[in-house]
């Protein structure tokens, strides 16, 4: 099965020697014979008596990350659409993409979207699903950018990524707290531990997590807003991606997870709230686009809230209703994707405000138009698959096994949604193919697609008007085992066109009266779109946070980033001092122990005093000759004191170094520029002070702590003791620099060097740009 | 006992110092480079394979035994890291001669170097506490040779701006050894970690902990302390900001986990929580500090900072989850950044400009460029199946474990954050017509490409063949959570 997943992307990986070709043959057709043995492989599996296949290919089990290739009733499903509907759509873009596209790229993508997506579906395994996952969102991005010299498909797929890769990421999230939680990383290892599931606190958040990474992935409001701007894609990824595959990942993983999430009764809140809220939406703004990829995209956009929906039910019916959809939105919707390419392609405009009357012109087109947009208004006919999941619905709106306000507000709102799925549908067939015609407003004289840009649709057809007739031919075979894989519970029930004048006939009746009469008076109620959504637009929220993330944080960044040294340093000390006196409050740290303490002499007094007031002195000299000097005293102040506590050469060096500092500092004080008054106000002055007062304390204050903390013997006794015995000096200080920290002193004088060899480079490179 | 453990110091000394007699044979000192850098890299390979077999190395530096001489200690972390850092400089050096460094290649770059080099690796082996501050000291003065080297005005402004930062932390290092010296009596890490434990971390010594700290956390460029850090790594040329950029903040963070595994440890509740605060806040301000620029260069340097963030988060959570994952970020974000200031670094070369706004359809020049940019940026962000993916998983797996809901969220935002920062580039650099090249002509990246996607590789590997990697890490994690294996290593007697 692992070839199944993976042949896509090997042959991807061959595509651009193919494209070298291309010329001569279209590359696509080489491309076609991979969804299609991969869909003749999935198809040997189908039949009444089933049984989940398991197979594992190591990975990395150390962490337990592995491909476990799961192939149940749901993963067949998809895999046979995804490879199904793959092959169709291959087929379709042999036609629909001139040879003088990039069709290297765009079959590359096109595979490794399949492999990432069957990835997808038969991944037992939580990472290796999500590593598929965020896969999927890479190549669904690079497609929709595919004609990335516009500037709607970059915004496009710049939205669908940081969108779906949001949700991606949460999902993994959650994905992580499962493991967590289960301390297992395969799905139905964890299915079997429903309960530790259930009972954890972490479960709220492990809900939210995945949720959210479904409701992204499949477009739910609010977060549908990237699906019509990925309408920029080619037409036929539009139709394969963004219609019958991608954006049901996240029905999928709905569906995977409920048996485990079904326990909890936010599931069913939040999933069929959303679901059933994405419907009506999706229908609602569907009606009002002129773009016919555009309404497609809405209307998809509330297919999909509808089989959401039915998964948050999660009641027998409505999984198997949702199942079942999930096929036949394939199909009809596929096949609407195919027609509007072949629409865009002929007549070359896909604005319904220029099209019109083109029945004479595409007859077949508009034939399979017909079908396909009366299957999803879901009109009572016994050859159209959408009426027969549509009636399902109704159905289980009216079973729920909730009492709660939502379960009785669901039928009423699955009919609000239905209403308008009618009406979009009729506009859709009616605003294009019937009416007065405008042939002059048309880029090109329109006529009939080719036949090979009309089998991919008609082969859809087909299958919309073949489960529409005989609806059981899929039931037992293959919808009954996807079903039972959600909910075991589902048992097998005939699908009939007729049962009698029941509810869910009465509320399909009542969405085509009133969808008719909607649908002629629509110029009339049009006005409504100014109210709602009116100036709403969840797009421009997206743009904003966009926007704003660029402007906030430049607006940060720059508030702190100052470019002054003075305000780094006084950041740094301010937080150092803070955060070090705050640890030693909490820690008790500060101690001061009067035990190991020497005699002051008045000398040491003395010359602390004056070394106190040339530091402070410093601050208020104005003069560049001035401060070095008072700073001097300063330092010979320290070794004055080194020669107090005997040790010479150390005193020695730091009058060496003193002496020095002064002589090299006069030697330059020609070229340095005037010591300026501080112009800082008050405030900054009072913060300044109580820094470096507060970090002379600090400092202090660790210091004494330290010295009273003597709890151990020093290592320099050692050192006393071995100087000579080992090291053959009686100058202990000597040993320790040349011999017994050697090192030490190897790399002190390495770093002299280098600083002399980065003087001379400062100094000799400047020299030879100023000759140039 | 055996001297393998010096050789990755002593090796690019000596080569630092041969190249200086080269200084003017711009070709010989070019191959000698590549030559001493390979040799570097075979000989850390051979370290990584000894010390894997048969145990950490320890070297008493002129037979003067632990604790009072200098010890070296080449322990599975530190071989690993030796091994990276040794992998990024030889890529550094054959891409260098092509990065159009002119003049300064004779002004010492070289020597520089691998004088950086040498001080990265000294401060990864070394048991030793003010031995450590020496090598910082090494790293430090080879970075602020390269970093005037050929200065410009605003060069010269940024550089003394990083100089004296860094000058103030290591005058802070040096004297919280001698706070730390005064109260235990030592300098050797292992014997430092000996004693804090028999006081079990009492009194002062957790604040010492903490300066010890804020003295990293400067080097790391960690929150708040990172002002130094954007605006001097863009300024140099590219081999630099990638030395700068994979090396110098590395050390920094390696030196946190060392010291905040072996030796302050017994407060975690105070210590390490505070780090896991700091890495939040860095995580945040670094990534809006990449999305508050269109210069690209800045875009990968203020990424940085969340990459940091997310290496302290292992080290804070201090589960074995976590330091695992705090590892394998450590050494995938050495790769990365280096490839992308590398990558960037041909970008401007091409482009002409560094202003993302100024540029758009390369990718009609450049597809090779524009695909190792693209796969870059997933790396960075952490999607599987690259090597940013391993790290990340762990490190979230530790924070949850521990109970750190909020940061595993903050770090979520903040992986999807990068990703988009460097897809802009990808987006607007990349993407667009033809015509946005305006007329640009066509650029020869030879010999800039290849070791790129070279080092590129190593992301993925590590990221695909994480089984070959992983349970090595893990062991490395479980040997840094008990100290006592490392201090009886040392003190052995």
């Amino acid at each position: 099965m692992i070839f199944a997943v993976l042949i896509p992307l090997i042959i991807a990986c061959f595509i651009p020697l193919l494209s070298k070709l291309k010329e001569k043959i279209h590359t696509g057709i080489f491309v076609l014979f991979v969804p299609l043995s991969i869909f003749l492989y999935f198809v040997q599996f189908l039949g009444r008596d089933f049984n989940p296949i398991r197979h594992t290919y190591n990975w990395i089990p150390s962490l337990g990350i592995n491909f476990d290739f799961y192939l149940d009733g749901l993963s067949l499903l998809f895999a046979l659409l995804i490879s199904g509907i793959g092959a169709l759509v291959v087929l379709y873009s042999i036609f629909y993409l001139s040879k003088q596209e990039r069709l290297g790229s765009f079959y590359v993508y096109l595979l490794m979207f399949m492999t990432a997506m069957l990835g997808v579906v038969l991944s037992d395994n939580i990472f290796v699903l999500y590593t598929f996952w965020e896969l999927t969102s890479i190549s669904s991005f690079l497609l929709i950018g595919y004609w990335h010299f516009k500037e709607r498909s970059r915004y496009g797929a710049l939205k669908s990524m940081l969108i779906t890769i949001f949700g991606g990421l949460s999902m993994f999230g959650g994905f992580i707290l499962l493991w967590v939680v289960t301390g297992t990383t395969s799905i139905q290892e964890m299915i079997n531990q429903v309960d530790v599931i259930l009972d954890s606190s972490y479960l709220p958040l492990i809900l939210g997590f995945i949720l959210l990474g479904a409701f992204t992935k499949s477009a739910q409001f609010p977060f549908h807003i990237w699906l019509p701007d990925a309408m920029e894609a080619p037409t036929p990824v539009s139709a394969y991606l963004h219609s019958a595959t991608m954006v049901k990942a996240g029905l999928f993983l709905i569906a995977r997870f409920s048996s485990i999430f079904s326990g909890s009764e936010w599931f069913f809140i939040v999933v069929s709230l959303v679901g059933i809220i994405t419907l009506c939406w999706g229908s609602y703004m569907a009606v009002r686009q002129t773009d016919l990829k555009a309404i497609l995209a809405f209307s998809t956009i509330s297919q999909l809230g509808m089989i959401m929906a039915m998964l948050g039910f999660g009641t027998t019916a409505a999984v198997f209703a949702a199942i079942f959809h999930i096929l036949n939105h394939a199909t009809f919707k596929g096949s609407l994707f195919m027609v509007a390419g072949i629409i865009d392609h002929e007549t070359g405009t896909r604005d319904i405000r220029k099209l019109g009357g083109l029945i004479t012109f595409l007859p077949i087109t508009a034939t399979l138009a017909l079908f396909g947009t009366f299957s999803m208004a879901a009109v009572p006919l016994p050859f159209l698959n959408g009426f027969y999941s549509k009636e399902l619905f109704f159905d289980a709106t009216l079973h729920l096994d909730s009492t709660t306000f939502l379960a009785q507000a669901i039928p009423y709102l699955a009919v609000f949604g239905s209403i308008f799925t009618f009406v979009y549908s009729m506009y859709f067939f009616f605003g294009v193919f019937t009416g007065p015609k405008q042939l002059d407003k048309l880029p090109k004289k329109p006529h009939e697609a080719p036949i090979g840009m009309l089998l991919s649709p008609i082969v859809l057809v087909a299958g919309v008007i073949l489960i529409g007739l005989f609806p059981n031919i899929v039931n037992a075979p293959f919808l009954l085992h996807a079903a039972q894989a959600v909910n075991p519970e589902v048992e097998f029930h005939k699908v009939a066109f007729w049962h009698g004048f029941n509810t869910p006939l009465k509320m399909s009746l009542i969405v085509i009266a009133i969808g008719i009469i909607l649908f002629v008076t629509r110029k009339k109620w049009s006005k409504v779109y100014t109210i709602l959504p009116g100036k709403l637009s969840l797009n421009k929220v997206y743009d904003q946070i966009v926007e704003k993330l660029d402007v906030i944080s430049g607006a940060i960044t720059r508030s702190y980033m100052t470019g002054s040294l003075k305000n780094y340093m006084s950041i740094i000390l301010a937080t150092t001092l803070i955060v070090s006196f705050v640890f030693m409050f909490i820690t008790n740290g500060f101690t001061l122990e009067y035990d190991y303490l020497a005699d002051v002499t008045i000398l040491e007094v003395s010359v602390v005093i004056i070394m106190i007031i040339a530091a402070v002195a410093t601050i208020f000299t104005n003069h560049n000759i001035a401060a070095i000097l008072v700073l001097g005293v300063v330092g010979y102040g320290v070794a004055i004191l080194f020669v107090v506590y005997r040790a010479p050469d150390i005193a020695l060096t730091q009058f060496v170094i003193e002496t020095v500092t002064v002589a090299l500092f006069l030697l330059c004080f020609y070229h340095l520029p005037k010591l300026r008054k501080s112009t800082d106000s008050a405030g900054t002055k009072m913060t300044n002070l109580f820094i470096s007062v507060g970090f002379g304390a600090l400092m202090t204050m660790v210091a004494i702590s330290a010295h009273s903390s003597n709890w151990f013997e020093s290592i320099s006794d050692y050192f006393v003791e071995t100087s000579y015995k080992l090291g053959g000096g009686h100058n202990i200080v000597n040993v320790i620099l040349v011999d017994m920290r050697g090192l030490d002193t190897l790399f002190e004088i390495a770093v002299l060097g280098i600083a002399a060899l980065a003087i001379i480079g400062l100094i000799k490179l400047k020299k030879d740009k100023g000759a140039q | 006992m055996s001297n393998l453990a010096v050789l990755p110091i002593i090796l690019p000394l000596v080569s630092a110092i041969t190249l200086i007699f080269f200084n003017s044979k711009v070709n010989i000192s070019r191959k000698l480079t590549q030559i001493f850098s390979v040799i570097s890299l075979l000989v850390s390979c051979y370290i990584v394979w000894k010390v894997f077999t048969d145990g950490t190395i320890i070297l008493e530096t002129g037979a003067w035994v632990a604790p009072y001489g200098i010890i070296l200690v080449m322990d599975s972390l530190a071989s690993l890291l030796i091994l990276t850092t040794n992998l990024v400089a030889t890529v550094c050096a054959f891409y260098a001669p092509h990065a159009g460094l002119e003049k300064k290649e004779s002004y010492y770059f070289y020597p520089f170097f691998f004088f950086l080099i040498t001080g990265v690796s000294g401060a990864f082996i070394t048991g030793d506490l003010f031995n450590l501050f020496v090598f910082f000291e090494v790293l430090l003065m080879a970075s602020y040779g390269l970093i005037v080297l050929g200065g410009g005005k605003v060069q010269l402004r940024e550089s003394l701006k990083y100089l004296l930062i860094n000058l103030f932390s290591s005058m802070l290092f040096v004297t919280a050894i001698a706070f730390l010296y005064a109260v235990v009596g030592t300098v050797n890490m292992a014997q430092i970690g000996e004693r804090v434990q028999e006081v079990e971390q009492q009194g002062i010594l957790t604040t010492i902990g903490i300066l010890l700290f804020f003295v990293f956390a400067t080097k790391a460029a960690l929150f708040p302390l990172y002002y130094w850090l954007p605006k001097s790594y863009i300024v140099p040329n590219p081999v630099i900001s990638a030395l700068f950029g994979a090396l110098l903040t590395k050390v920094g963070i390696y030196s946190i986990l060392r010291v905040f595994s072996l030796i302050f440890v017994y407060k975690l509740e105070l210590t390490h929580e505070l780090f896991i605060w700091v890495a939040g806040l860095s995580m945040v301000f670094g990534i809006i500090g990449a999305l508050s620029t269109n210069n690209i260069k800045l875009i990968i340097a203020y990424n940085i900072i969340p990459a940091i963030g997310f290496i302290l988060l292992g080290i804070g959570t201090f589960t074995i989850d976590g330091i695992s994952g705090s590892i394998y970020y450590l050494i995938h974000d050495m790769i990365i950044k280096s490839v992308l200031f590398l990558l960037v670094g041909v970008i401007v070369y091409v482009a002409g400009t560094s202003d993302l706004r100024k540029m758009g359809g390369l990718i009609h020049y450049y597809p090779v460029l524009g695909w190792l940019l693209f796969i870059s940026a997933f790396v960075l962000a952490g999607i599987p199946p690259f090597s940013g993916f391993i790290g990340k998983l762990l490190l979230l797996k530790g924070a949850f474990a521990s109970g750190h809901i909020a940061i595993v969220i903050i770090g979520l935002l903040t992986s999807l954050l990068i990703l988009y920062s460097i897809m802009k580039i990808f987006i607007y650099g990349f993407w667009g017509d033809k015509q946005m090249l305006g007329n640009l002509e066509k650029k020869s990246t030879k010999g800039l490409i290849a070791p790129v996607a070279f080092l590129l590789t190593f992301s993925v590997l590590l990221g695909v063949g994480a089984e070959f990697v992983y349970p090595h890490i893990d062991s490395i994690a479980a040997y840094i959570l008990d100290p006592q294996i490392y201090i009886d290593s040392v003190l052995k007697e």
